[in-house]
């Protein structure tokens, strides 16, 4: 009989969800889970806006039309990698988008990297939702690495996954998207290997949630109530959240070129009848 | 327990409070934890302690007044003789004995006055100490009214004489150790607080002959006591605003007498709500006809849970993922399969019912450090900080309920009270 693969868990609850980190084989340090559950913590702290953070500190000051300093280390690479991200999603992924104002958003917004501070040509607030998981999972990944951890799945809330290296038994790591109103079905499976994975929807018990935020399109502000399900997959959690938020709440002329780029990682499904918008991510399902 | 056996574990009983009290935020958290249990060793200049009221707490009291080093009894007073009986066999053969606190006041020879006699004779027999020229050591709670409370702090401040009253919780190595781990984040942010102080029995004790009703089962009445608000829920009131740093903001409730319907005129039955700044509540039941859930305070933060009676901190442990949980049990097995995810981040809650972690346990003395701190402080002439404001707000939120209930208003914390 095959010498069992030694396990590991860590079950906590962080950015509003549950968090468990599972790790594989004997290889890294034996503190490495509890490490990474630190660097997600540290993450919630500064990009909550529940209670007092790093980030309540940052939109009170932007709310009152004032330049904001960026002291918070945490905060302020989550900003970077939003920058990246923004500009990856053609601005579709905006965590300053703001219903009540126009022109709010992260085009308003001027991030002086040299001097870590932040300037807004109109009041904007930041609310970084589904982003802050991809983006704390990175970061326990990091850690995890550092660590010598060779194999792990780390899931936030069910809908961002993120693995280091390969399956325990070897390949990729098979995941399956479940028909958001009919689990029995699939809409997606893939297989990651070093990669997050995203998955956003208009439906679906997730939506169900007491004050979930609405889908919101940054420039028209239109609200997306329509049944959709998007699914990215990327190098890293900040990109996988931005990217499946941002084929949500997309036009369809977006939506095609974004799909078009990566055509194996990224899927939009208007549901309830689940045919894939672009004929690639179609093709992709069969 | 041998006096070698006493010292070792006083000493480890002292580490504790130390150890807890030197936590970050806990300098000003609880000042008086430090002070009191670094108390200096035995001194044969000792406080003498007259005590007023022998009955079930007052002989409880001497023999930890006798456990101390700093202080001892000297005179002991009770108006009804079988109480001073059964006290004398706990202090010295030639200790004074008294039926009336005034005549042990004019005979002297004390530096301090403990009370433990009904709650509406606190207001008067802390104030008679304090016109003796003594410290006062009361138990819990203060008074019968708040303004008997504020009477008493008032006094105190102008005789610069010390008030101390009898919140123990405040000395236990749990309870301060519960407040070290809470003050570190280890919960959250605390933003409820459920206590409770549930029994099942009728609170009523057997009456001798010669005596009153009204005189042995005084927490039944009204002229004599708030019933189970000042009586048990003053603790936890104190343990309530303590956690929260707090005092509340108002307070609304319900009080019948549901269950002994025996002649008493307290309520055997009170729910209330405390408010605190920021949408904070302490939510607070007691009653007689039920034990299950006993003695407690839930003291709830946004990552866990800390109960100090039970002596347990409990971390939010969210339910397992049940994909991720197969996945486990397949790769245990050597096989691959996808793993069906993207299912609900939301989920209806079950009670937890994971065992949590200990915050400490053994035999404690907080009873005899209050007064180890408090022969300290008559010592040095300087009360222990921040002591009496705890008592003070706890005293007024008790009083506070009852008055809420028994007017069926909301209340807000009264602006009258004394600057401590
Ligand atoms: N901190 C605690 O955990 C705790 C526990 C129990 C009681 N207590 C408090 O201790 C106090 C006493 O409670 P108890 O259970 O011992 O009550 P008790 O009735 O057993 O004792 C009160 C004593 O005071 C005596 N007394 C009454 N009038 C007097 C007077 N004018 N002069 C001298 N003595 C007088 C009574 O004869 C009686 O012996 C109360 O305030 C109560 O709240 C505190």
């Amino acid at each position: 009989m095959a010498v069992p693969i030694p396990t590991d868990v860590e079950r906590f609850m962080a950015m509003g969800t549950r968090i468990e980190l599972h790790r594989f084989g004997a290889a890294g340090a034996d503190d490495a889970l509890l490490a990474a559950r630190r660097a997600i913590e540290a993450v919630d702290d500064a990009l909550t806006i529940h209670r007092p953070s790093a980030t309540t500190a940052l939109n009170e000051r932007l709310l009152a039309g004032e330049t904001a300093p960026v002291d918070d280390p945490v905060l302020f690479d989550a900003l970077v990698a939003i920058d990246a991200v923004h500009e990856a999603t053609f601005g579709l992924f905006d965590p300053a988008a703001d219903r009540r104002f126009a022109v709010a958003g992260w085009r308003g917004i001027i991030f002086d990297r040299a001097a870590a501070r932040l300037c807004a040509t109109t009041p904007v607030a930041f609310d970084f939702g589904g982003f802050g998981k991809g983006f704390a999972l990175d970061r326990a990944g990091a850690v995890l690495r550092a660590a010598g951890i060779v194999s792990a799945c780390l899931s936030a809330g069910e809908s961002s996954i993120a693995v280091i290296g390969e399956h325990p038994l070897g390949g990729g790591w098979p995941f399956a998207v479940p028909h958001p109103s009919d689990p029995d079905d699939s809409l997606v499976q893939v297989e990651l290997i070093d990669q997050s994975l995203s998955i956003s929807a208009t439906v679906g018990a997730g939506t169900a949630a007491p004050d979930r935020a609405a889908m919101l399109r940054p420039d028209d502000r239109a609200v997306i109530t329509a049944p959709r399900c998007a699914v990215a997959v990327a190098r890293t959690g900040a990109l996988a959240e931005a990217m499946s938020t941002a084929l949500l709440v997309a036009d369809p002329e977006r939506a095609d070129r974004l799909i078009d780029q990566d055509r194996a990682n990224r899927f939009l499904f208007d549901l309830p009848c689940a045919t894939a918008r672009a004929s690639s991510a179609r093709m992709a399902l069969q | 327990m041998t006096d070698t056996n006493f010292d070792l574990s006083r000493r480890s009983f002292l580490d504790r409070v130390l150890m807890a009290a030197a936590g970050a935020g806990m300098t000003a958290a609880a000042p008086w934890a430090a002070i009191a249990a670094g108390t200096a060793a035995a001194t044969s200049d000792r406080v003498r302690i007259g005590v007023i009221g022998t009955g079930d707490r007052g002989r409880t009291l001497i023999q930890n007044i006798n456990k101390t080093r700093n202080c001892m009894v000297a005179a002991i007073c009770d108006n009804y003789e079988p109480h001073l009986t059964k006290a004398r066999p706990y202090v010295g053969a030639n200790t004074p004995v008294y039926a009336d606190h005034r005549a042990m006041l004019e005979k002297g020879g004390l530096d301090a006055l403990v009370i433990a006699t009904p709650l509406n004779l606190h207001a008067k027999h802390v104030l008679d100490g304090f016109d003796a020229g003594l410290h006062v050591w009361c138990e819990k709670a203060m008074a019968r009214t708040i303004p008997d409370c504020s009477a008493m702090v008032k006094r105190s401040q102008d005789s610069r004489k010390i008030l101390q009253i009898g919140h123990q919780r405040m000395f236990h190595p749990t309870y301060l150790n519960a407040l070290r781990r809470a003050k570190a984040g280890e919960i959250g942010s605390l933003t409820q607080i459920r206590a409770s102080w549930h029994r099942n029995n009728s609170w009523r004790r057997p009456v001798p002959a010669g005596v009153s009703d009204r005189q042995i089962n005084w927490r039944l009445y009204r002229d004599s006591s708030a019933g189970l608000m000042t009586e048990l829920a003053t603790h936890q009131l104190q343990v309530g605003n303590w956690f929260f740093d707090a005092v509340p903001t108002r307070v609304m409730g319900s009080g019948s007498i549901c269950f002994w319907k025996d002649g008493r005129e307290v309520y055997d039955h009170v729910a209330l709500i405390y408010e605190y700044a920021g949408g904070r509540k302490l939510i607070y039941t007691s009653l007689l006809n039920n034990a299950r859930y006993g003695c407690e305070e839930q003291i709830q933060g946004s990552k866990g849970t800390i109960e100090p009676e039970l002596g347990r901190i409990f971390q939010e442990v969210p339910p397992k993922v049940l994909a991720l949980q197969r996945m486990q049990k397949d790769v245990a097995r050597g096989k691959k399969r996808a793993v069906p995810i993207g299912g609900a981040t939301w989920f209806p809650e079950l009670p937890v019912t994971t065992p949590g972690e200990s915050l400490g346990w053994g035999e404690y003395d907080e009873t005899m450090l209050q007064f180890e701190g408090f022969g300290e402080a008559v010592r040095a002439n300087r009360a222990l900080p921040g002591l009496l404001a705890q008592a003070y707000a706890a005293s007024v939120a008790s009083l506070l309920g009852e008055q809420a209930m028994d007017r069926g208003e909301a209340l807000t914390w009264p602006t009258s009270l004394v600057t401590i």
